[in-house]
């Protein structure tokens, strides 16, 4: 690739768009940027308050809630304000340490938010405690339990100090410092209800205060007030899925994470566009047909939108990180939002590639919009509750701007997969860069077939296709992670049917689209050699999610049974078992579907389905049984 | 100049070209005509390299068509003129001009110039803006901008007005007395038979006849003799106060001769009408002869 005639090609990209933005787009870009601008700084610097004020508190300022009320933007201190005005310009009128709603909704909202504020303040304050330990002790209950077949053989024992799970198995808290993540949840927030075992107005409460002493991690009453959850702080450790936790929301997080994915989204309408618009009317061709190599031309047209993206992406990190530290920063920031910004354009160039006309380009990028900010956005708001966020290399972005310190193993952890994906989306879409291919009307599925096709020309090629498809394969399984381990132990079988599904899909379409396209004579014995070339190529590659292993996801029962990673408390030949085990597993099942293959679109369909109920039942059965028994 | 040998290319089942051997040589032009679907297209575009030939080989001014080199030194027009509408004829041939490395000066001087041989105005006008004869003369300009040795021009008249249409044909051969080799298809056989030297027919995919005018009139056209007497002779019409007989062999011609002696008239005109390529194309696509 010449960096000469690339750099001429972007600069013509850019020249030859820059007047065709009309004046309207222009002017919704920019109130975005605006909007972007005033917003994240804000966020950055104080947290997101959109309810400030709206509580009215008529408190003494010699009272001990007054510095709650004064601490939080929520309530406005009435200090002058009479019992005479509850309800009507104050909604809570505290005297003596008794707290009294006004006789209204809003009334009872502004209770329940100071009992919040109350939390919130005891934590803090127990946090300033030089003796964290006596601030946060830690109580742990041990109970042994049967091993259930799925979840329970993925489950620690309980003597792993890391998974120790309360008798109510509520929460699976497990700290370095004590420090509770449940915030104002059931357990260990229920030590805050002392505040209402103050005021003595709620006896229910009090009762919930057993369980702050019941020693799941919470913390204890303090003083008067009861102790707090640390909430979102930063500094908790856990473990736990969101249906065991009750954290307030993390809207930082989620703020700070939206103003990153926000530009990619407007920025790929209009790379998938210019792309798109080479393939209307042979607009490409004359391109295709100059001295430039189709990387060329790719890069050339990509980099743009590419530096473009970055440069947006740059100047929001350093501007966050200052307005935040006062300090210029937001390097790694940088770095982590850069797979990102790629694996954005390669989707869409891709989907772009695959579009026969605007209409199904709209669809594409809708549904890349929706695929892609599912995969970094969503994990990214729950930074600070799970190990599963680092999926998205916008968590690494979260807690690089909140300050938190990343290690190496989990940025790498974090980019690799979506670099990865974004180098093989781009070298898919590269292969069907050709006058053949791109300007075919074709349906999608038949370009994704000749996409995979493409590069297909001996056998041994499609163990390397299967080998390369395995980031999309790794960060679909992190996906479904993500998305079903909020539902606890049941996410287990869902998760293993979710990877046979998806391995199955990876290893098989490869073989199909080869003969599809020809590429091989149609029979048992050419579609067994391939099934084994295929699952020889799927293993070899599969070894990369052992990078998993790198950070705590394999830790969690749902990390364990999507990534497969074997235990490293075995002996030698269980280990070798496990290690070769998915190898005849792969090269059985991608059999299966290679025959299927071989005889047309009809058995290909039956036999894919064969295989991954073989691979279902491997997961359930063999697996399960192995890793249960060490 | 431009070499191939046995190509042919394949789309699943489907030959769009099967087995085309045939040579072009320096400074030749050469034309390439047959019904649509005849598999013109895909042969010239295999010669520009942008189509991947199933098998055969193809070699342009020495170079194999998928070699950057050969991009060089080649001017290619496809059929339709996709051009980049937001751009203006200046702006989109200087952009070519740097892809080909044609030094800034020279790019201003070779598109001031292309530009005012094609009576070309408007030259900061959007091409979007023009109309399709313009747009035309502009997708011309830009396969000349590197004046390369070899053009390929596929149906260069297609769709334009005959004004414009005859313009381009004038056009092309000024640069085929310029020395280029030019290889052209074309449905307008006049066109054709105006400016090439050899002319290879295709019809589903196959060459089913090639060569110069001349062969291919005498292998697969028919000359008709016109014998004008003073007297009525057998299968005569009369015309303008003579009797015209047409035949198709000096045999026949001599037979007319002793017959208008014998009715006591003489022969006192013979012309000659040789087959134009239309008809020689309708008789090759008839029979459906294929040329070794």
């Amino acid at each position: 690739m010449r960096p000469r005639k690339l750099l001429r090609i972007a600069r013509w990209e850019v020249t030859k768009n820059a007047g065709g933005v009309d004046k309207r787009t222009l002017a919704v870009a920019g109130l975005a940027i605006a909007l972007i601008a005033v917003l994240a700084p804000a966020v950055a610097a104080q947290g997101a308050v959109l309810d400030e004020g709206i509580y009215r508190v008529a408190v003494d300022e010699d009272s001990r809630y007054y510095d709650v009320v004064e601490e939080n933007p929520t309530f406005v201190a009435r200090p002058d304000a009479t019992r005479e005005d509850l309800g009507e310009s104050v909604d809570l009128y505290i005297e003596d340490g008794y707290v009294s709603p006004a006789a209204s909704p809003k009334g009872r909202a502004a209770k329940e938010e100071l009992r919040s504020a109350v939390q919130a303040y005891n934590n803090e304050q127990l946090r300033q405690e030089a003796n964290q330990s006596a601030a946060f002790p830690v109580s742990v209950s041990l109970e042994y339990r049967e091993q259930s077949q799925a979840g329970g053989t993925l489950a620690t024992d309980g003597e792993d100090p890391q998974q120790v799970r309360d008798p109510d198995n509520r929460s699976d808290n497990r700290t370095g410092d004590g420090t509770p993540v449940d915030g104002n949840g059931s357990n260990a927030t229920d030590g805050t209800d002392g505040t209402d075992g103050t005021d003595g107005t709620d006896g229910t409460n009090g009762t919930d205060g057993t369980d702050g002493t019941d020693g799941t991690a919470g913390a204890p009453n303090s003083g008067g007030l009861g102790g707090a959850g640390s909430a979102i702080s930063g500094d908790g450790d856990s473990v736990d899925s969101p249906s065991q936790l009750s954290p307030p929301f993390p809207f930082e997080s989620l703020v700070l994470a939206f103003v990153f994915i926000i530009p990619m989204n407007f920025l790929i309408q209009a790379y998938g566009s210019t792309i798109l618009s080479e393939r209307l009317n042979r607009r490409g061709e004359l391109l295709l047909v100059s001295p430039v190599s189709r990387y060329e031309i790719i890069g050339g047209k990509t980099l743009p939108y590419f530096a473009g993206a970055m440069a947006i992406e740059a100047v929001i990190a350093v501007g966050l990180t200052y307005v935040g530290t006062g300090t210029i920063g937001g390097l790694v920031s940088i770095a982590a939002i850069l797979p990102l910004v790629a694996l954005f354009l390669a989707a869409t160039f891709v989907g772009a590639m695959f579009a026969r006309s605007f209409k199904e380009l709209t669809f594409v990028t809708v549904t890349i919009t929706v695929g892609l900010t599912s995969y970094a956005f969503v994990p990214a708001i729950f930074t600070d509750v799970t190990p599963i966020a680092l999926i998205s290399p916008l968590t690494v972005v979260v807690r690089d701007l909140q300050g938190q310190a990343v290690a190496a193993p989990e940025f790498l952890f974090s980019v690799t997969p979506p670099l990865l994906s974004a180098i093989v989306l781009f070298g898919l879409g590269a292969g069907l860069y050709r006058e053949e291919d791109m300007f075919a009307q074709r349906a999608i599925p038949l370009k994704v077939l000749d996409a995979l096709a493409g590069p297909v020309r001996k056998r041994w090629h499609v163990g390397a296709m299967v080998a390369v498809l395995l980031p999309f394969v790794f960060v679909l399984q992190l996906l479904a992670i993500a998305v079903l381990f909020a539902l606890g132990e049941v996410s287990i079988p869902l998760l293993l049917v979710v990877v046979a599904v998806v391995e199955e899909i990876a290893k098989s379409l490869p073989v199909y689209a080869a003969y599809a396209h020809k590429r091989f004579e149609r029979s048992t014995v050419s579609a067994l050699v391939l099934g084994a070339i295929a699952g020889a190529g799927f293993f070899v590659g599969e070894k990369i999610t052992q990078l998993a292993q790198l950070v705590g996801l394999p830790e969690l029962a749902q990390g364990q049974a999507a990534l497969q990673i074997a235990p490293t408390d075995v002996g030698a030949p269980i280990l070798i078992a496990l290690f070769f085990l998915p190898l005849l597993l792969h090269g059985v099942t991608a059999a299966i579907s290679a025959v299927g293959a071989s005889r047309g679109k009809r058995a290909y369909v039956v036999a894919l389905g064969v295989a991954m109920l073989v691979h279902l039942v491997y997961n359930l059965a063999v697996l399960s049984e192995v890793l249960g028994n060490v | 100049m431009i070499e191939v040998s046995d190509l042919r290319k394949e789309y699943g089942d489907f030959a769009a070209v099967e087995g085309s051997t045939f040579a072009v040589e320096d400074g030749e032009v050469f034309g390439i005509i047959g019904p649509n679907g005849a598999g013109k297209t895909t042969t010239l575009k295999m010669l520009a390299g942008l189509i991947e030939p199933t098998s055969g080989q193809v070699s342009v001014a020495g170079y194999d068509a998928d070699d950057t080199e050969m991009r060089r030194r080649l001017g290619f027009l496809p059929e339709e003129s996709p051009l980049y509408e937001e751009m203006t004829p200046i702006s989109y041939l200087t952009f070519f001009a740097d892809l080909y490395d044609v030094p800034s000066d020279v790019a201003e001087e070779r598109i001031d110039e292309t530009l005012s041989e094609l009576d070309l105005d408007h030259r900061e006008r959007q091409l979007g803006d023009m109309s399709k004869g313009m747009k035309r003369k502009v997708a011309i300009a830009r396969s000349l901008i590197n004046d390369p040795d070899v053009l390929i021009y596929d149906e260069p008249a297609s769709g334009l007005d005959p004004l414009t249409t005859n313009y381009i044909i004038q056009f092309t051969e000024r640069l085929a007395e310029e020395g280029k080799t030019i290889v052209f298809s074309a449905h307008n056989l006049f066109h054709v038979e105006s400016i090439c030297d050899r002319v290879a027919i295709m019809n589903e995919g196959s060459i089913v006849a090639k060569g110069d005018l001349e062969t291919l009139q005498a292998e697969h056209g028919e000359t008709e003799y016109h014998v004008y007497t003073t007297v009525e002779v057998p299968d005569s019409v009369k015309k303008n106060g003579r009797y015209r007989r047409v035949v198709n062999s000096m045999d026949e011609v001599e037979a007319t001769r002793e017959a208008a002696t014998e009715a006591g008239g003489e022969v006192v005109d013979i012309r000659t009408e040789e087959s134009s390529l239309e008809e020689v194309f309708l008789n090759v696509a008839e029979s459906g002869r294929v040329e070794a």
